[in-house]
């Protein structure tokens, strides 16, 4: 265990969630705007129009701040968040997956240096050489989320990894290709509705127009797309996922999901019949609801992991709870147990390693930021707030709150409580201490 | 807990998947290159800044030039240090992850401020595009505070690392912990001005190179590229020279324990500092043909100094008997061979690229593209497809074994 940090009223974690959401849309941006990009250089080649290119220049300047400024950055912010809010569950999936980054890395900088020159040389170098390079960067982008995928995936539904402890068994899992196909159906959506705002820009009504009337049908055909591989995603999810998105799933977020996607697949049809009335602002705001559904979809996957950061291996507070015979670890449940978390976590202080009666409490608070931080704030408000928890369950003694302890383990999203018979009642002292607040 | 049981306790207990001399050099290797692309950015966007305040035209082009060099040199450094980011990962984790919690803060400060900084950098290049005169100043100035503010994180981050023994202390206020990650706890100045100083040497000798890529262009001023040229020499010799001060204050200033001065990775990184040195001072002649060796023989130093600054991290650690030589190995041929092959087909794909930036950038028109040049860039789209080919054909593969 390494220290916490702690973020009063939001958790490190909701940092890590609210950076990969802005994440999604520059990385989805990345790989599929240049298919799009393609199409319009192209029929600009073939039929001689040479105001389409105004588009390209656009777009491309879009995609390369938008998605290589922001977009870069904000993946390297999810590495950061990732270490800072659950450095046990980033080593894991780093030990088990570095040669895929690594891989994924070498297509980042295929990217990055096809963009620039892309950019730079439009109007620069012959026609053909240029859309080279735009195909480079098209065909070359799309391994990054062929890899990408697989990592993420992993941590829902790690296959048959638990089992053979390899690379390619928990990185081709059950949910592997169901999700590659919406993601790379769905990016579409997405490209589609940044190229409208592109559009927005232009001077040329005609070239707005075709622009316009392209993108929406790219549009229609990605959420449409999507919408339905989605379907088939949550058909391909383990059982335990299923059963946790029947009972954890807000209505919010099935409401979010589903409402962004009717109101784009609306936005997309009016925007084929009407190109010219789109103006910034709406385009703008399509992208917002664009977030929002993928925002709510994003969530879901967070919470139906649940206990885990990596399925069937490691709980979401970062402590090893099953064996993982293939690669030679064992759960630290049972050690936890015997010896108890605060003798075996390195960052605990002096005082706090034997429990007495006169540090029961701040022992307890020590417990509750090892094992319950990752997910529950320790304040009165933010996300899924332990005082406001305690109070709603009604823990009013201690030896109650042991008890719901014990049981903790039988809530399908909740890790089992790890620790001696003495920390877990100083835990239960600090609990029915939030209650008494 | 004794620390080195404490660093033992930390590891990983997944092993690493290949061995461990592999990541270290890539991890050296990648950061070199990193470490050359921050310098370039440092010190490009200090020239930016200083040649806008100036009247002079020479310096007014320099200065457009510079700016456009930022977007693309921090773009450079941000993509080459994901790899050393991950490879230390690999094979420090205890070090990277405690360091990193101990100031979490800071580590998500250093997100926002590249993003500030980065924009920043757009806004003072695009700007000034559009309109002329002083009124974007200051977003040239803040890019640079940023990039140097994001470069102290870094510095701590990286200094904080070496010193375990030091951790509890930080993190542990008596019975509680400070759970905020709101300090810096390490700071050491010889060290940080070794990585900062190299980038105005770096970036004289950005601007010889600046000087011998445009010699040929018709469309350029000879004038303005001599004296591009002559400036870039004697900024590289000059930083080369200060830097070499400042390197033996951080050796002075380092544990007497170590004997880093008899250590076989200093000494050839001090054999060849001086050697550049010695080079750069005989540049100033003809800064244009010298551009290239110059170049070369500093990439060579700084990766040579990479690995000294590797040694000296194997020294600090070294007294917890923490190596990575005793990582537990858990060997996985075969996404080993994912990324060695991906890897090598990369090369030959953004030699492609950079040969057509190369070859375009040296014509006034427009450039076209040779017989040989259109075969490789068809190579390059056809390495790409089989790749997709084979690694879809080996997921189906394992998905009809798995599930079928």
């Amino acid at each position: 265990m390494y220290p916490i940090w702690e973020v009063p009223n939001l958790t490190a974690g909701i940092i890590l969630a609210l950076i990969a959401t802005f994440h999604i849309l520059p990385s989805h941006l990345s790989v599929s705007a240049m298919w799009f990009n393609i199409y319009v250089e192209t029929k600009a080649y073939k039929e001689n129009r040479p105001e389409l290119l105004e588009f390209i220049k656009k777009y491309s300047l879009l995609l390369l701040i938008f998605s290589y400024v922001l977009g870069s950055l904000s993946g390297i912010g999810i590495w950061y968040a990732a270490t800072v809010a659950n450095p046990r569950g980033i080593s894991g999936l780093i030990h088990n997956y570095v040669w895929g980054w690594a891989t994924e890395w070498v297509f980042f900088i295929i990217e990055v240096t096809g963009i620039f020159i892309y950019y730079y040389t439009l109007g620069k170098v012959d026609r053909k050489t240029h859309l080279k390079i735009g195909w480079i960067f098209a065909i070359g982008s799309w391994p990054t989320m062929v890899i990408i995928v697989g990592i993420l995936s992993f941590m829902l539904s790690p296959g048959k990894w638990p089992q053979t402890g390899s690379f390619f068994d928990g990185f081709f899992n059950q949910t592997y290709w169901s999700q590659l196909f919406m993601r790379t159906t769905l990016m579409f959506g997405i490209s589609a509705a940044y190229a409208i705002a592109a559009a927005t820009r232009l001077k040329n009504e005609e070239v707005r127009k075709f622009i316009t009337k392209t993108a929406s049908m790219w549009g229609l055909a990605g959420i449409i797309l999507g919408s339905v591989l989605f379907l088939w995603y949550l058909k391909t999810l383990p059982a335990h996922p299923q059963e946790l998105i029947a009972i954890l799933a807000p209505k919010t977020l099935k409401m979010g999901m589903m409402g962004a996607a009717g109101l784009l697949v609306l936005y997309f049809i009016y925007a084929n019949i009407k190109p010219l009335t789109i103006r910034l602002v709406p385009a703008i705001l399509a992208i917002v609801v664009l977030f929002g559904g993928i925002f709510s979809t994003e969530r879901m996957r967070e919470m139906i992991r649940k206990p885990y950061i990596i399925s069937q291996y490691m709980y979401s507070n970062q402590i090893i709870g099953k064996d993982i015979p293939a690669k030679g670890v064992s759960a630290e449940t049972k050690i936890i147990n015997e010896r108890g978390i605060l003798r075996v976590s390195p960052f605990v202080p002096q005082g706090l390693r034997d429990i007495n009666e006169t540090n029961l409490l701040q022992a307890g608070k020590m417990i509750a930021l090892i094992e319950c931080l990752s997910c529950h704030t320790l304040n009165e408000s933010g996300l899924r707030p332990l005082p406001k928890m305690i109070k709603r369950v009604g823990l009013q003694e201690v030896e109650t709150a042991q008890g719901f302890l014990d049981g903790l383990g039988e809530y399908p999203y909740m890790p089992t409580f790890a620790g001696t018979a003495m920390e877990k009642k100083a835990l239960a002292t600090y609990l029915v201490s939030l209650n008494k607040q | 807990m004794e620390t080195g049981t404490m660093l033992k306790t930390l590891q990983d207990p997944m092993g690493i998947p290949f061995y461990p001399l592999v990541f270290q050099v890539l991890m050296v290797l990648t950061f070199a290159l990193h470490i050359m692309f921050v310098n370039f950015t440092i010190g490009t966007s200090a020239l930016a800044v200083y040649g806008h305040l100036r009247k002079e035209e020479n310096w007014k082009q320099l200065s457009k030039s510079m700016a456009r060099a930022v977007s693309v040199n921090v773009s450079m450094a941000m993509l080459l240090g994901i790899a050393p980011l991950l490879f230390v990962q690999v094979v420090y984790d205890p070090f990277w992850y405690a360091s990193n919690t101990l100031s979490a803060a800071w580590v998500m400060g250093f997100i926002i401020i590249m993003m500030v900084a980065y924009s920043s950098a757009y806004v003072f290049y695009l700007g000034r595009e559009k309109r002329e005169g002083k009124g974007f100043t200051f977003y040239g100035v803040l890019a640079l505070a940023l990039f140097l503010s994001a470069g102290i994180i870094m510095h701590v981050l990286g200094y904080q690392l070496l010193q375990p023994e030091k951790w509890l202390g930080w993190y542990i206020k008596g019975d509680a912990v400070n759970t905020s990650g709101t300090s810096l706890h390490a700071f050491q100045l010889p060290r940080f001005l070794h990585y900062i100083i190299p980038s105005f040497a770096m970036t004289g000798i950005f601007l010889m190179l600046y000087a011998w890529y445009f010699k040929n262009r018709e469309d350029m001023d000879k004038g303005y590229l001599d004296w591009v040229g002559r400036i870039g020499a004697k900024t590289a010799f000059l930083f080369t020279a200060m830097q070499s001060v400042v390197g033996f204050w951080w050796l002075l200033s380092l544990p007497g324990e170590f004997k880093f001065l008899a250590n076989p990775f200093f000494l050839v990184g001090l054999v060849l500092g001086i050697a550049l040195l010695v080079f750069l001072y005989s540049a100033r002649r003809d800064p244009v043909r010298y551009a290239i060796p110059s170049i070369l023989g500093a990439f060579v130093t700084i990766f040579a100094m990479s690995y000294t600054r590797e040694a000296l991290r194997m020294k600090y650690l070294g007294r917890f008997n923490y190596s990575i030589f005793d990582y537990k190995l858990d060997i996985d041929w075969g996404s080993t061979a994912l990324f060695l092959a991906t890897f090598v087909m990369g090369l030959a794909i953004i030699g492609y690229l950079l040969s057509v930036a190369y070859k375009s950038g040296r014509v006034a028109g427009e450039y076209v593209a040779t017989p040989s040049m259109n075969k490789w860039g068809s190579i390059s789209i056809a390495l790409l497809l089989i790749w997709i080919v084979l690694v879809a054909g080996l997921g189906v593969i394992i998905s009809v074994r798995n599930y079928l």
